[in-house]
C-alpha cells in the first residue's frame, strides 16, 4: 500500500506539510478543523519509509522556515514563504536524494474522492 | 539470489559546519557581567520570576549571605550523617595524584558555623582531608601541624543540621545545573586546542576522538543546538565517547562517504561499534563492498539511518510481542543485527559475523510489508 507526503495550503494561504496513509480522510480532517475546503497543493506517493524520511528532513534541515507557536514546532511554514518554495525544496530532495516518491496529484481536495493511482505522473 | 540494491550518489554540497564548528576554536572573547545581566533582563522566564518576587514582597536578605574567613583546619568537624564516607582512593588517585595535583585548583571548605563556634563540613571533606594528610606526611614546606594550618572557610551561620543536609544535596548536584556531556567534551578539547595543555590523558583522548570525527566532517554539538540542522552533526556525546578510535573512524568515514547530506543519528555509532567488535572477534573484515551495500540498503529501503532506526524499533516491538507475548524494552543491539539480517535477506553475499545473525532471529520479517515486498 502506498504512503503519502502532502503539501497543504491553509485557508489563509500558509504552506504546510504532512504524511498520511489515507490522504482523502486526512484532507477531510483539515476541512473539518478549518471550516472550509483545504487544498493539498501536491501529493506525493511511494514508500512509507521514504515519505517519513523526507518529512523528517523538512523538519530538521528546513527548520529555519518552520512556524513556531511558543516552543511548539508546527508543520506549517512561517508566513511569506510561498508554496512554490516548499514544493521546489521537496522536489529537489526527491530528485537528488533518490527518495522513491512520485507526484500523485496537484490541487487536491476531498471532494475529488480517492484518486485512481494510475494517474501517478 | 543476488543483491540488487544500488547506492546512488548524492551530490556533495559545502557543509557550513566546516567553518562554524564551535569546537574548532573558541570564540576568543570575554564579556563583562553586564552582558549576562542584560540577557537575563530580556528573558521571559526571568521577567516572570522577578514578578513573583515583587508580588510576594520577597527581598534578598544580605545577612544570609555566606561568609568567608581563614580558619585553622583543626577547627573543622565532619558530620558523617551529612557527608559521604571518605573515599580514600579518590584522595590518593585523583586529588593528590602527583601528576595532577595543583594547589591553585583547591576549593574552600564549605561548612556551617554553629552558635557554639563549631564548623561542620558540608562539602569538600576530600580536599581538606588530603591537605591535612599531605601536611602530616611532611610534604608542605614550613608547615608541621595541619591542625594549625589556616585555610579558607566558606560558611553559613546556623544551628540547623537539616539545613546543612539540604545544602550538601544542593552542592552535590540537586538544584545545580549540571555540565552536559557536550560541555565536558568541549572543555577537554579546548584545554588541548586553545591552552595547548596535554597533561591530562583524558583531555588528549577526547580531542583525538573529536579530530577523527571532524576529519570526516562529523561534528558533536550541544543537545537542542540550532546547528543540528546541518549535515554531519550529532548531539549524543555519551555514546560517541564509548567508541574506540577505530570504531569511530569506520563509522564517520562511512557516514561521510554515503550520507554526507544527513545529520548523524546515534544508531550509526551503535551499528559500527557492534559491527567492528563482532567482525573483529570473528576475524572477518568489514569489506568496502559490504559498506557500500549496507549504504545501498539504507538508502533504497529507508532513505536514511534515522528512518531505519524508527522502522527497526517498530519491527523490534512487533517481533518481541510475537515471540514473547508481551511488550519488551528496546535494545540498541538490535540495530546492527537487523541491518545485517536485512542485508542477507536481500541477497547480500559478503561474509557476516555469525553472532550478529543469531541474535533477534526472525526480526527482519517484522519490517514494513512494503519494504519486504521489495525482496525479489
Amino acid at each position: 500500500m502506498s504512503y503519502h507526503l502532502y503539501l497543504v495550503t491553509s485557508v489563509g494561504g500558509r504552506a504546510g506539510f504532512g504524511i498520511a496513509t489515507d490522504y482523502h480522510e486526512r484532507n477531510k480532517h483539515y476541512a473539518s478543523h478549518s471550516g472550509d475546503i483545504v487544498t493539498f497543493s501536491y501529493i506525493y506517493s511511494g514508500l512509507r519509509a521514504h515519505a517519513k524520511a523526507l518529512e523528517r528532513t523538512i523538519k530538521t534541515q528546513y527548520v529555519d522556515n518552520i512556524w513556531m507557536v511558543d516552543d511548539w514546532r508546527t508543520e506549517w511554514l512561517v508566513k511569506g514563504i510561498p508554496m512554490s518554495d516548499l514544493q521546489a525544496y521537496v522536489q529537489d530532495l526527491i530528485d537528488t536524494r533518490h527518495y522513491k516518491l512520485k507526484l500523485l496529484a496537484k490541487d487536491y481536495n476531498f471532494t475529488q474522492g480517492v484518486l485512481d493511482t494510475t494517474q501517478i505522473q | 539470489m543476488a543483491f540488487n540494491l544500488k547506492y546512488l550518489e548524492v551530490v556533495r554540497k559545502p557543509n557550513p559546519m566546516t567553518t562554524i564548528n564551535p569546537l574548532k576554536r573558541g570564540k576568543g572573547r570575554t564579556v563583562d557581567l553586564q552582558d549576562r545581566v542584560d540577557k537575563l533582563n530580556k528573558n521571559a522566564a526571568w521577567k516572570k520570576t522577578i514578578k513573583k518576587w515583587t508580588e510576594g514582597q520577597k527581598l534578598f536578605d544580605l545577612d544570609r549571605m555566606p561568609k568567608v574567613s581563614m580558619e585553622e583546619l583543626g577547627m573543622l568537624d565532619i558530620d558523617e550523617d551529612i557527608q559521604r564516607e571518605l573515599d580514600e582512593k579518590h584522595c590518593a588517585n585523583k586529588i593528590a595524584n602527583p601528576d595532577l595535583f595543583d594547589p591553585a585548583l583547591l576549593q574552600p571548605v564549605i561548612c556551617i558555623k554553629t552558635s557554639k563556634g563549631k564548623y561542620i563540613s558540608i562539602d569538600t571533606q576530600h580536599t581538606v582531608s588530603t591537605i591535612a594528610a599531605l601536611i602530616d606526611a611532611g610534604l608542605v614546606p614550613g608547615v608541621t601541624n595541619w591542625k594549625e594550618f589556616k585555610y579558607a572557610f566558606w560558611y553559613i551561620e546556623t544551628d540547623n543540621l537539616a539545613y546543612a543536609r539540604k545544602a550538601f544535596g544542593i552542592l552535590n548536584g540537586k538544584g545545580k545545573k549540571k555540565q552536559s556531556q557536550y560541555q565536558q567534551l568541549r572543555t577537554s578539547v579546548f584545554v588541548v586546542r586553545i591552552d595547548k595543555d596535554t597533561s591530562d590523558q583524558e583531555d588528549v583522548e577526547a580531542e583525538q576522538m573529536v579530530s577523527i570525527a571532524e576529519k570526516h566532517t562529523c561534528f558533536p554539538v550541544e543537545e537542542d543546538s540550532d546547528l543540528l540542522k546541518y549535515p554531519g552533526t550529532f548531539s549524543n556525546v555519551s555514546i560517541f565517547k564509548t567508541l574506540s578510535a577505530n570504531e569511530l573512524e569506520t563509522a564517520c568515514e562511512w557516514h561521510n562517504k554515503y550520507f554526507h547530506y544527513e545529520g548523524i543519528h546515534v544508531n550509526l555509532f551503535f551499528i559500527y561499534r557492534d559491527l567492528c567488535r563482532e567482525f573483529g572477534a570473528a576475524k572477518l573484515p568489514i569489506t568496502d563492498q559490504l559498506k557500500e551495500e549496507l549504504a545501498a540498503l539504507v538508502q533504497c529501503l529507508f532513505g536514511n539511518l534515522a528512518q531505519f532506526a524508527e522502522s527497526c524499533k517498530e519491527a523490534h516491538r512487533l517481533h518481541h510481542k510475537a515471540r514473547h507475548g508481551y511488550q519488551g524494552n528496546w535494545n540498541d543491539d538490535a540495530y546492527a543485527c537487523a541491518l545485517v539480517q536485512l542485508y542477507c535477506k536481500f541477497g547480500g553475499q559478503e561474509k557476516i559475523a555469525p553472532t550478529l545473525l543469531d541474535r533477534f532471529d526472525g526480526l527482519v520479517d517484522f519490517f514494513d510489508a512494503d519494504i519486504m515486498s521489495l525482496v525479489e
